[in-house]
């Protein structure tokens, strides 16, 4: 996953996944790929094209014309982009977001592991309660940074099951 | 025996007026310069007169007697000089006449006294067309200009006698700073046009810019084909033109038609031509000057007359009858032109140049496209910034403006800035769509954030990060969770599918 952050500001998360569509913000979207050249790239989009073409380059700074028109963005991974952010905001510290059991039960199973990056929405783990199977979801985006519990354990309620580093502001 | 037709101009201009040479069965001949040797237009000649004017201070057509020995030597009949360079030179029209060259265009008096915009407008007040209140010819000095300014009211706008593309011109909001403008108005135009005549007239704050297409033969025949829009502009130079205009009701038309085609027919004017007027915000109109050229803008007249105009240039040169009369003039639809010029809209309209990687244009039957430029052309820092005209006929004015929206979607470019963005922006623009836009558009209205689009935005941050990131990989190597091949894969699935 990667940050682009335009210079009026403008922030976009982009995950491309192997094999699927590029997840932008969080959302999948069904963006084809028409033609590739040395910095050149055509996307087609909601029936749009989209011309692009990257004219200049410093270091992680990228100038890109799209369509005849210019926008600047500076790309992190989204590990760089933690590390800054933690640097950044040191006193703050907590960027990890907790995700709790919403009731008593026993872990079924867990879909990832620790170092995985994780959408907003996408299911984390499955709980099973009152013969009943939840599927606990990732409530920020980012990366999976503990598991705290096991395949077949039981859980109380509000007992913490994982650690997310979020890269929401 | 073929006629012979030696176009003094380049780009899409040559190879417009060379398809209306092929039409009448003549032989067209234009100039390779060195200072654009691979240019397009040449492709569509039928014979190259080798230029010879790398080391000439001034390009091939910009040379009136070069040009004139040339056309000499290769037995030229006729010679079209397109629109700027010489077009409106009258020293170039009378010496071309002495040597019993056909210069396709009004005659050389004509052609001086329009220039002359003293001359013009004395003419014009005794064809009995409105003027903008002012000095009749130029004040003799600040005193007198200040004393005249004060008697119409402030702002005033002084320009130079000579004068045209805004040099010499100076608007004055106030009586304190006349005098400084004035002499710093007096010394560009001397420089410019060694004339520093001014004259002041009172200043529109926020007008329109129309314009009537006149064709005229030399026999005494005069018609108009109603009227141009030409209000978008940057740099007082037009951007975006469109016919008819909004703005002009059929009364006007028929009123203000009948004042230009009145007007040429008193100074005795032949070939084709164009009367300017300003409309004020209350809708009073007055003539600005008369263009005795065939001008940029010229397609969007013909797609709404059907009137082919460089055809009859060119046989009213031959003294042919204008056949044409006024009733069979009949306005059918809208048109829009939109020049695609090679300046970053976003960065104060700079000009650019360099290599066209790329350049794919819509077609459609109602799509008029005028070039002189295809992917790897050279766009050069020697001539005007024009890459291509884009030309759209609908049946409204809504219609139209939907049409040339999708038109510009469809246009592509790569390698270079244009304005093909900005007049995307302001036909999307409301003042744009209910016609009230002025010439003062960009000064009032125009940011360059109006061209982004997030959409375009959201692609670009993709685009940004899929190119970063294959590098990013290749230097990291491994790295948890991401499989270094997955963003190879969605790139190679999806292109296989094409």
């Amino acid at each position: 996953m990667f940050i682009a952050l335009r210079d009026n500001g403008k922030r976009y998360k982009i995950y491309i996944p192997r094999e699927s569509n590029p997840v932008i913000d969080g959302n999948e979207q069904e963006i084809d790929f028409i033609e590739q050249e040395d910095f050149q790239y055509t996307f087609e989009w909601n029936g749009k094209r989209f011309h692009c073409e990257l004219v200049a380059r410093d270091q992680n700074k990228a100038t890109v014309h799209v369509n005849g028109v210019e926008y600047k963005f500076s790309l992190e991974s989204i590990f760089s982009y933690i590390r800054k952010g933690m640097i950044s905001d040191a006193e703050d510290k907590n960027t990890s977001v907790q995700i709790k059991a919403p009731m008593p039960g026993k872990i079924i199973d867990i879909f990832l592991d620790e170092g995985d990056l994780v959408n907003v929405g996408e299911p984390i783990l499955t709980l099973e309660a009152m013969k009943m199977q939840n599927e606990i979801t990732a409530d920020c985006n980012g990366v999976i940074q503990k598991i705290r519990v096991n395949h077949e354990q039981s859980v109380m309620k509000d007992e913490l099951l994982v650690e997310i580093q979020s890269i929401d502001v | 025996m073929k006629k012979r037709l030696l176009i003094a101009n380049r780009s899409e201009i040559a190879i417009r007026i060379i398809r209306s040479a092929h039409k009448m069965g003549m032989y067209a001949i234009v100039f390779q310069s060195d200072k654009e040797p691979d240019a397009l237009y040449l492709k569509f000649a039928d014979e190259i007169i080798d230029a010879h004017d790398a080391d000439d201070e001034k390009p091939i057509f910009l040379n009136p007697n070069k040009i004139v020995a040339f056309a000499l030597e290769h037995e030229v009949d006729l010679i079209h000089p397109g629109y700027g360079f010489l077009s409106e030179n009258p020293d170039f029209v009378a010496l071309c006449i002495s040597k019993k060259l056909n210069f396709i265009g009004p005659s050389p008096e004509l052609i001086r006294d329009m220039g002359l915009k003293t001359v013009a407008k004395k003419m014009a007040i005794e064809a009995g067309l409105p003027l903008v209140p002012g000095s009749e010819g130029p004040v003799a000095d600040v005193l007198a200009a200040k004393e005249y300014a004060a008697s119409i009211g402030y702002p005033v706008i002084l320009k130079a006698s000579a004068g045209g593309g805004g040099r010499g011109m100076r608007i004055v909001e106030n009586s304190e700073t006349i005098e400084r403008n004035f002499k710093s108005a007096y010394d560009e135009a001397l420089a410019a046009f060694g004339n520093g005549d001014i004259f002041i007239e009172k200043y529109l704050q926020n007008p329109k810019h129309l314009e009537f297409q006149i064709l005229g033969d030399k026999h005494g025949n005069v018609i108009h084909l109603g009227e141009r829009e030409c209000s978008l502009q940057r740099k007082h130079q037009k951007i975006i033109e469109e016919a008819p205009s909004a703005s002009v009701t059929e009364t006007m038309r028929k009123e203000m038609g009948t004042m230009a085609v009145r007007f040429a027919q008193k100074i005795g004017y032949y070939s084709a031509g164009t009367i300017e007027f300003i409309m004020d915000e209350d809708g009073s109109y007055y003539f600005m000057e008369m263009n005795t050229r065939i001008q940029v803008e010229h397609p969007v007249t013909e797609m709404i007359t059907g009137v082919d105009l460089v055809d009859w240039q060119i046989r009213i040169a031959l003294d042919e009858v204008l056949t044409l009369k006024q009733e069979d003039i009949i306005i059918k639809g809208w048109a829009i032109e939109c020049r695609v010029n090679a300046e970053d809209p976003q960065n104060r309209f700079t000009p650019q140049t360099g290599f066209i990687d790329k350049i794919q244009f819509p077609q459609d039957a109602s799509i008029r496209i005028e070039t002189g430029f295809l992917s790897g052309s050279m766009v050069t820092p020697y001539f005007d910034s024009m890459i291509a005209k884009i030309i759209v006929h609908g049946e409204s004015r809504s219609k139209v403006i939907n049409k040339t929206m999708e038109a510009l979607n469809k246009f592509n470019i790569i390698g270079i800035k244009t304005t093909a963005p900005f007049c995307k922006a302001v036909l999307q623009h409301p003042y744009f769509k209910d016609a009230s836009y002025t010439t003062r558009w960009v000064d009032l209205v125009y940011s360059p954030e109006m061209l982004e689009d997030p959409d375009d935005e959201m692609i670009g941050a993709l685009a940004a990060t899929i190119m970063y990131a294959s590098e990013y990989l290749q230097l990291q190597g491994d790295i948890p969770a991401y499989e270094n091949d997955a963003l190879n894969v969605w790139v190679l699935n999806k292109r296989l599918n094409y």
